[in-house]
Protein backbone atom coordinates (compact mmCIF):
# COMPACT_ATOMS: atom_id res chain seq x y z
CA UNK A 1 0.00 0.00 0.00
CA UNK A 2 1.36 3.40 -0.88
CA UNK A 3 1.34 6.27 1.54
CA UNK A 4 0.03 8.66 -1.08
CA UNK A 5 -3.04 7.82 -3.11
CA UNK A 6 -3.70 9.00 -6.60
CA UNK A 7 -6.89 10.61 -7.76
CA UNK A 8 -9.55 8.26 -9.17
CA UNK A 9 -8.01 6.65 -12.21
CA UNK A 10 -8.92 4.25 -14.96
CA UNK A 11 -5.46 3.58 -16.24
CA UNK A 12 -3.65 0.33 -15.45
CA UNK A 13 -4.91 -3.22 -15.82
CA UNK A 14 -8.00 -2.67 -13.64
CA UNK A 15 -10.37 0.29 -13.98
CA UNK A 16 -12.29 1.88 -11.10
CA UNK A 17 -15.41 0.29 -12.51
CA UNK A 18 -13.98 -3.22 -12.37
CA UNK A 19 -12.30 -2.68 -9.00
CA UNK A 20 -15.60 -1.60 -7.46
CA UNK A 21 -17.42 -4.52 -9.03
CA UNK A 22 -14.88 -6.89 -7.54
CA UNK A 23 -14.49 -5.39 -4.09
CA UNK A 24 -16.54 -8.05 -2.28
CA UNK A 25 -14.87 -10.86 -4.21
CA UNK A 26 -11.50 -9.38 -3.32
CA UNK A 27 -12.40 -9.12 0.38
CA UNK A 28 -13.79 -12.66 0.30
CA UNK A 29 -10.56 -14.02 -1.21
CA UNK A 30 -12.45 -15.31 -4.23
CA UNK A 31 -10.34 -13.86 -7.05
CA UNK A 32 -7.58 -15.77 -8.77
CA UNK A 33 -4.14 -14.64 -7.57
CA UNK A 34 -3.25 -12.47 -10.58
CA UNK A 35 -6.57 -10.61 -10.65
CA UNK A 36 -6.54 -10.34 -6.84
CA UNK A 37 -3.14 -8.65 -7.02
CA UNK A 38 -4.31 -6.19 -9.67
CA UNK A 39 -7.59 -5.38 -7.96
CA UNK A 40 -5.89 -5.09 -4.57
CA UNK A 41 -3.31 -2.73 -5.99
CA UNK A 42 -5.94 -0.54 -7.56
CA UNK A 43 -8.13 -0.44 -4.45
CA UNK A 44 -5.22 0.48 -2.21
CA UNK A 45 -3.77 3.27 -4.35
CA UNK A 46 -6.84 4.86 -5.93
CA UNK A 47 -8.11 7.85 -3.96
CA UNK A 48 -11.64 7.25 -5.24
CA UNK A 49 -11.84 3.52 -4.57
CA UNK A 50 -9.87 3.23 -1.32
CA UNK A 51 -12.66 4.72 0.84
CA UNK A 52 -15.12 2.23 -0.67
CA UNK A 53 -12.76 -0.60 0.22
CA UNK A 54 -12.45 0.67 3.82
CA UNK A 55 -16.21 1.06 4.11
CA UNK A 56 -17.00 -2.42 2.73
CA UNK A 57 -14.27 -3.98 4.87
CA UNK A 58 -15.74 -2.44 8.03
CA UNK A 59 -19.19 -3.71 7.10
CA UNK A 60 -17.94 -7.22 6.35
CA UNK A 61 -16.00 -7.33 9.62
CA UNK A 62 -19.13 -6.28 11.52
CA UNK A 63 -20.97 -9.28 10.03
CA UNK A 64 -18.13 -11.67 10.78
CA UNK A 65 -17.69 -10.65 14.40
CA UNK A 66 -21.18 -11.85 15.32
CA UNK A 67 -20.87 -14.45 18.07
CA UNK A 68 -21.78 -18.01 17.16
CA UNK A 69 -24.73 -18.02 19.54
CA UNK A 70 -25.74 -20.53 22.14
CA UNK A 71 -24.71 -24.09 21.30
CA UNK A 72 -27.31 -26.83 21.01
CA UNK A 73 -28.30 -28.56 24.20
CA UNK A 74 -26.40 -31.61 25.37
CA UNK A 75 -29.69 -33.49 25.07
CA UNK A 76 -29.60 -32.99 21.32
CA UNK A 77 -26.30 -34.82 21.05
CA UNK A 78 -27.77 -37.71 23.05
CA UNK A 79 -30.95 -37.72 20.97
CA UNK A 80 -28.96 -37.89 17.75
CA UNK A 81 -26.87 -40.79 19.01
CA UNK A 82 -30.02 -42.56 20.20
CA UNK A 83 -31.79 -42.08 16.87
CA UNK A 84 -28.76 -43.40 14.99
CA UNK A 85 -28.61 -46.39 17.26
CA UNK A 86 -32.31 -47.16 16.91
CA UNK A 87 -31.94 -46.97 13.12
CA UNK A 88 -29.07 -49.45 13.31
CA UNK A 89 -26.54 -46.85 12.19
CA UNK A 90 -23.08 -46.30 13.55
CA UNK A 91 -20.92 -43.23 13.06
CA UNK A 92 -18.28 -43.95 10.37
CA UNK A 93 -14.74 -44.46 11.67
CA UNK B 1 -22.83 -30.68 15.09
CA UNK B 2 -22.74 -27.11 16.37
CA UNK B 3 -22.35 -25.65 12.87
CA UNK B 4 -25.30 -27.67 11.55
CA UNK B 5 -27.42 -26.56 14.49
CA UNK B 6 -26.47 -22.90 13.93
CA UNK B 7 -27.34 -23.20 10.26
CA UNK B 8 -30.65 -24.91 11.09
CA UNK B 9 -31.41 -22.15 13.57
CA UNK B 10 -30.81 -19.52 10.89
CA UNK B 11 -33.13 -21.37 8.54
CA UNK B 12 -35.95 -22.02 10.98
CA UNK B 13 -35.59 -19.13 13.41
CA UNK B 14 -36.75 -21.43 16.20
CA UNK B 15 -34.56 -23.41 18.55
CA UNK B 16 -36.89 -26.39 18.87
CA UNK B 17 -37.36 -26.74 15.10
CA UNK B 18 -33.62 -26.30 14.63
CA UNK B 19 -32.90 -29.18 17.01
CA UNK B 20 -35.37 -31.42 15.15
CA UNK B 21 -33.84 -30.43 11.82
CA UNK B 22 -30.32 -31.08 13.11
CA UNK B 23 -31.31 -34.52 14.34
CA UNK B 24 -32.96 -35.36 11.04
CA UNK B 25 -29.91 -34.08 9.15
CA UNK B 26 -27.53 -36.40 10.97
CA UNK B 27 -29.86 -39.35 10.59
CA UNK B 28 -30.12 -38.72 6.85
CA UNK B 29 -26.37 -38.21 6.57
CA UNK B 30 -25.55 -41.51 8.22
CA UNK B 31 -28.13 -43.30 6.09
CA UNK B 32 -26.44 -41.86 2.98
CA UNK B 33 -22.85 -41.96 4.11
CA UNK B 34 -21.90 -43.90 0.94
CA UNK B 35 -22.91 -40.82 -1.08
CA UNK B 36 -20.44 -38.57 0.66
CA UNK B 37 -17.43 -37.82 -1.52
CA UNK B 38 -14.25 -38.16 0.53
CA UNK B 39 -12.06 -35.10 0.22
CA UNK B 40 -14.99 -32.68 -0.02
CA UNK B 41 -15.95 -30.59 2.94
CA UNK B 42 -18.29 -32.50 5.24
CA UNK B 43 -19.70 -29.24 6.57
CA UNK B 44 -21.12 -28.15 3.23
CA UNK B 45 -22.46 -31.67 2.56
CA UNK B 46 -24.30 -31.62 5.92
CA UNK B 47 -25.57 -28.10 5.23
CA UNK B 48 -26.92 -29.29 1.88
CA UNK B 49 -28.85 -32.11 3.55
CA UNK B 50 -30.10 -29.74 6.23
CA UNK B 51 -31.29 -27.18 3.69
CA UNK B 52 -33.01 -29.79 1.53
CA UNK B 53 -34.88 -31.17 4.53
CA UNK B 54 -35.88 -27.67 5.56
CA UNK B 55 -37.15 -26.74 2.11
CA UNK B 56 -39.12 -29.95 1.86
CA UNK B 57 -41.02 -28.97 4.98
CA UNK B 58 -41.68 -25.41 3.92
CA UNK B 59 -44.76 -24.00 2.30
CA UNK B 60 -43.36 -23.55 -1.19
CA UNK B 61 -46.01 -21.12 -2.30
CA UNK B 62 -45.30 -18.77 0.57
CA UNK B 63 -41.56 -19.06 -0.01
CA UNK B 64 -41.87 -18.36 -3.71
CA UNK B 65 -44.01 -15.31 -3.05
CA UNK B 66 -41.44 -13.99 -0.58
CA UNK B 67 -38.58 -14.51 -3.04
CA UNK B 68 -40.45 -12.83 -5.87
CA UNK B 69 -41.34 -9.78 -3.83
CA UNK B 70 -37.74 -9.29 -2.72
CA UNK B 71 -36.41 -9.79 -6.24
CA UNK B 72 -38.72 -7.08 -7.50
CA UNK B 73 -37.45 -4.75 -4.79
CA UNK B 74 -33.87 -5.55 -5.70
CA UNK B 75 -33.89 -5.29 -9.46
CA UNK B 76 -30.19 -5.38 -10.38
CA UNK B 77 -30.67 -2.35 -12.59
CA UNK B 78 -31.34 -0.38 -9.41
CA UNK B 79 -28.21 -1.55 -7.62
CA UNK B 80 -25.17 0.65 -8.03
CA UNK B 81 -21.57 -0.48 -7.74
CA UNK B 82 -21.03 1.75 -4.75
CA UNK B 83 -23.24 1.24 -1.74
CA UNK B 84 -25.94 3.90 -1.44
CA UNK B 85 -25.14 3.90 2.27
CA UNK B 86 -21.50 4.64 1.49
CA UNK B 87 -22.63 7.53 -0.68
CA UNK B 88 -24.80 8.82 2.16
CA UNK B 89 -22.07 8.70 4.83
CA UNK B 90 -18.87 9.22 2.84
CA UNK B 91 -18.46 12.86 3.83
CA UNK B 92 -18.78 12.18 7.56
CA UNK B 93 -17.67 8.57 8.00
CA UNK B 94 -16.06 7.29 4.79
CA UNK B 95 -14.47 4.31 6.54
CA UNK B 96 -17.80 3.10 7.86
CA UNK B 97 -16.67 3.06 11.48
CA UNK B 98 -20.33 3.34 12.51
CA UNK B 99 -20.77 -0.35 11.60
CA UNK B 100 -18.80 -1.13 14.76
CA UNK B 101 -21.43 0.65 16.83
CA UNK B 102 -24.30 -1.46 15.52
CA UNK B 103 -25.07 -4.15 18.06
CA UNK B 104 -24.75 -7.79 17.07
CA UNK B 105 -28.39 -8.58 17.89
CA UNK B 106 -29.53 -5.94 15.44
CA UNK B 107 -27.29 -7.39 12.72
CA UNK B 108 -28.72 -10.84 13.39
CA UNK B 109 -32.26 -9.48 13.26
CA UNK B 110 -31.52 -7.83 9.94
CA UNK B 111 -30.06 -11.06 8.55
CA UNK B 112 -33.09 -13.01 9.74
CA UNK B 113 -35.38 -10.49 8.05
CA UNK B 114 -33.78 -11.08 4.64
CA UNK B 115 -35.72 -13.21 2.22
CA UNK B 116 -34.54 -16.78 2.05
CA UNK B 117 -32.47 -16.56 -1.11
CA UNK B 118 -30.40 -13.67 0.25
CA UNK B 119 -30.31 -14.87 3.85
CA UNK B 120 -28.85 -18.25 3.01
CA UNK B 121 -25.92 -16.90 1.01
CA UNK B 122 -25.12 -14.26 3.65
CA UNK B 123 -25.27 -16.86 6.43
CA UNK B 124 -23.18 -19.39 4.50
CA UNK B 125 -20.55 -16.87 3.42
CA UNK B 126 -20.33 -14.32 6.21
CA UNK B 127 -21.27 -16.39 9.23
CA UNK B 128 -20.09 -19.87 8.24
CA UNK B 129 -17.16 -18.95 6.00
CA UNK B 130 -18.03 -21.19 3.04
CA UNK B 131 -16.52 -20.36 -0.36
CA UNK B 132 -18.66 -19.22 -3.29
CA UNK B 133 -18.05 -22.57 -4.96
CA UNK B 134 -19.17 -24.52 -1.91
CA UNK B 135 -22.29 -22.39 -1.61
CA UNK B 136 -23.05 -22.80 -5.33
CA UNK B 137 -22.71 -26.57 -4.96
CA UNK B 138 -25.04 -26.57 -1.97
CA UNK B 139 -27.72 -24.47 -3.59
CA UNK B 140 -27.40 -26.02 -7.04
CA UNK B 141 -26.84 -22.65 -8.73
CA UNK B 142 -23.94 -21.14 -10.71
CA UNK B 143 -21.18 -19.31 -8.82
CA UNK B 144 -22.29 -16.11 -10.57
CA UNK B 145 -25.69 -16.41 -8.91
CA UNK B 146 -24.04 -16.75 -5.50
CA UNK B 147 -22.01 -13.57 -6.17
CA UNK B 148 -25.08 -11.71 -7.31
CA UNK B 149 -27.23 -12.79 -4.35
CA UNK B 150 -24.46 -12.09 -1.87
CA UNK B 151 -23.92 -8.66 -3.35
CA UNK B 152 -27.61 -7.80 -3.14
CA UNK B 153 -28.09 -9.42 0.25
CA UNK B 154 -25.25 -7.34 1.70
CA UNK B 155 -26.62 -4.19 0.11
CA UNK B 156 -30.07 -4.79 1.63
CA UNK B 157 -28.45 -5.40 5.02
CA UNK B 158 -26.43 -2.20 4.72
CA UNK B 159 -29.52 -0.16 4.02
CA UNK B 160 -31.53 -1.69 6.86
CA UNK B 161 -28.68 -1.38 9.36
CA UNK B 162 -28.04 2.17 8.27
CA UNK B 163 -31.70 2.98 8.95
CA UNK B 164 -31.33 1.43 12.39
CA UNK B 165 -28.07 3.31 13.05
CA UNK B 166 -29.68 6.58 11.99
CA UNK B 167 -32.74 5.95 14.18
CA UNK B 168 -30.45 5.31 17.17
CA UNK B 169 -28.37 8.42 16.52
CA UNK B 170 -25.29 6.32 15.75
CA UNK B 171 -24.95 8.06 12.41
CA UNK B 172 -26.56 11.20 11.09
CA UNK B 173 -29.23 10.45 8.56
CA UNK B 174 -28.83 11.43 4.95
CA UNK B 175 -31.20 10.73 2.12
CA UNK B 176 -30.00 7.32 0.95
CA UNK B 177 -32.39 7.23 -1.98
CA UNK B 178 -31.12 10.38 -3.60
CA UNK B 179 -27.41 9.99 -2.91
CA UNK B 180 -25.62 10.20 -6.22
CA UNK B 181 -22.71 8.05 -7.30
CA UNK B 182 -19.57 9.28 -8.93
CA UNK B 183 -18.92 8.78 -12.59
CA UNK B 184 -18.16 5.06 -12.50
CA UNK B 185 -21.58 4.34 -11.05
CA UNK B 186 -23.90 2.26 -13.16
CA UNK B 187 -26.10 -0.79 -13.10
CA UNK B 188 -24.65 -4.06 -11.93
CA UNK B 189 -25.15 -6.90 -14.35
CA UNK B 190 -26.96 -9.88 -12.94
CA UNK B 191 -24.32 -12.59 -13.17
CA UNK B 192 -26.90 -15.30 -12.68
CA UNK B 193 -28.11 -15.05 -16.26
Amino acid sequence: MTSERSTPHDSGPVSCREALERVFEWLDGELDPELAREVGEHLSVCAGCFPVLSFERSFREALRRIPQGAPPSEDLRKQILASLESAGLRPPQ
Amino acid sequence: MDAVFRFALRLTGERERAEDLTQETFLRAFQNWDKYTPGTRAKSWLFTICRNLFLRGEDRTRRQREILSEVVDEDPRNVSRESTVFLAVRDRDPEGSFWNEVVDDEILRAIEALSEQFREVVVLSDLEGLSYEEIAGMLGVPVGTVKSRLFRGRRILQERLYEYAASQGIVRRADVGTASARTVDGPIEDESV
